[in-house]
């Protein structure tokens, strides 16, 4: 799963930093990761470390186990993360219940080993 | 003017439903057969053949080819595409396209699937790889949860107005001959029906169901020869997401209403001259969003539109869905839809039938949200 490509991603979650790529060429922040800018095309990019900073835009919660690793977890959501500097992410946000996720909750990231992978999911963001 | 320089002249369904024993290419084969008959022409006039794996086919973008060698049709003009609930129109307007250039007479577009006897799950992750299921962010409904999720928060939709829709679907299904579910359901049962994806109940979501549909596009000189009046292609449109997380609001499928414009705009017609639409129903969110994209409400006013369930009903202002839809008739990925829409124009659906149906718009969409197509049908 990890590969060339998405390293610097995983090892900057590893190391407790959300990074994400910015096209050198264009300056284009971008997330999914990447090999090429999809506003320019081009290859060149660095990791940028983001705030970690943002706002749920919409959710779901799962009630129904899709995916038996996730059957003991149940009810779970899975959000999409407005961040703050642009890009949007899909995530989980932890210490939230079914009834307390709501759109528009200010959430920072956080990071969670699963398997010896460290994980970025969110939290609510401290008032 | 509408754009007219093809027509659907045969529209052919297999059986419906749990089918021990059948593949995908035998339900296939069955509808084949079926729009062969109803469009009164011989197998030999297909010079054409346009294919939709289903979820059960193992043979992906090449599946024309197992097809081809199935019924023995060596076409002009072939190939398979795959974008879910939108490619019946996607297909149909490429028939029209090769029809209209001369590159193919007779097209038959066709699909088949036996996904629930053969388990499919609709359950993958979606995003780069598989990389969505880091989240646990598994199978179809999650997106269309999470779109109505932010549907409600911006405009205050309700879970019940959902419920309309299903059921819309379902009192349509109990008159389609075609039709899976047919017990009568109420807003109550669908509040009752379990929570997938919240807010998503079961009563939500669209089926999973054997079977296959086939259509026929030629010219429409043909297609007065044939057994029918012929329903031509007014209009056509398609847009699409790509990219999933690239657009902010992404999650209200913005494509759709580029889709639908465009398909009015060759046309030439505008959302008060539609008499009858066949909207895709993977989950009841989808026909709510519909109805704001093709311009039947402004943007917000879908939930209280549909709710009563009286607008959208066979005698309302807009009828919607009028077999049943994916969520009651079949889950053919829109296939059927396309199905109603010619029947209706035909004049042929007996007690289901719309009165004065002239002009109906069919929608699809598929994959992660991303694809959309549409067609507009006229005499």
């Amino acid at each position: 799963m990890i590969d060339e490509g998405n390293k610097a991603f995983w090892d900057a979650c590893a190391a407790g930093e959300l990074r994400v790529q910015r096209c050198i060429t264009c300056g284009h922040l971008r997330y999914p990761i990447s090999t090429v800018c999809p506003e320019c095309l081009s290859e060149d990019a660095a990791w940028e470390l983001l705030s970690g900073r943002g706002t749920v835009v919409s959710f779901c919660i799962f009630r129904h186990a899709y995916n038996e690793a996730w059957r003991d977890r149940l009810p779970y959501n899975v959000a999409i993360i407005q961040l703050e500097e642009g890009p949007r992410m899909l995530s989980n946000v932890h210490g939230v219940s079914p009834d307390e996720i709501r759109v528009d909750l200010e959430v920072k990231v956080a990071f969670e080993v699963e398997q010896g992978f460290s994980i970025p999911v969110f939290e609510r963001a401290a008032r | 003017m509408p754009w007219g320089k093809a027509a659907i002249s045969g529209v052919g369904a297999s059986r419906q439903g749990k089918l021990e024993g059948e593949t995908a290419i035998s339900l296939a084969t069955e509808a084949l057969r079926n729009a062969i008959t109803d469009a009164g022409i011989e197998k030999d006039d297909i010079d054409g053949l346009l294919t939709m794996p289903g979820s059960s086919s193992p043979e992906g973008a090449k599946h024309y080819l197992a097809l081809g060698e199935h019924v023995g049709i060596n076409p002009r003009f072939t190939g398979s595409l795959a974008m879910g609930g939108a490619t019946a129109g996607a297909l149909v307007q490429l028939a029209a396209m090769a029809v209209a250039t001369g590159m193919a007479n007779t097209v038959a577009c066709v699909f088949g699937d036996a996904a629930r006897t053969q388990g499919s799950k609709f359950d993958a992750a979606a995003g780069r790889g598989d990389s969505w299921g880091i989240w646990g962010m598994f199978g179809n409904a999650a997106n269309s949860a999470i779109s109505a999720r932010r549907h409600m928060a911006l405009y205050g939709t309700t879970s019940e107005q959902l419920g309309w829709v299903a059921v819309n679907g379902r009192r349509n299904a109990a008159l389609s001959e075609h039709a899976v579910m047919k017990e009568p359901i109420t807003v109550a049962d669908h509040q009752a029906s379990r929570m997938i994806v919240d807010p998503l109940h079961l009563l939500d979501c669209c089926l999973i169901t054997d079977g296959g549909v086939a259509i026929i596009v030629t010219s429409p000189e043909r297609a007065a020869a044939g057994r029918h009046r012929p329903v031509r292609l007014w209009g056509m449109g398609q847009g699409h997401t790509l990219e999933n997380l690239g657009r902010e609001d992404w999650w209200y499928l913005p494509h759709q209403k580029d889709c639908v414009s465009g398909a009015y705009r060759m046309a030439g017609v505008s959302p008060k001259d539609i008499d009858v639409a066949q909207l895709y129903d993977n989950f009841t969110i989808a026909v709510l969003l519909w109805l704001e994209h093709a311009g039947f409400v402004k943007v917000g006013e879908s939930g209280p539109f549909v709710e009563g369930g009286t607008r959208i009903a066979r005698d309302g202002e807009l009828p919607v869905n009028t077999a049943g839809g994916n969520l009651s008739e079949s889950y053919m990925q829109g296939w059927l839809h396309v199905v109603e829409g010619v029947r209706q124009i035909r004049g042929e659906c007996d007690t289901r039938q719309v009165e004065g149906a002239e002009i109906c718009l069919v929608t699809g969409r598929g994959m992660t949200l991303n694809t959309s197509s549409s067609l507009i049908l006229g005499r």
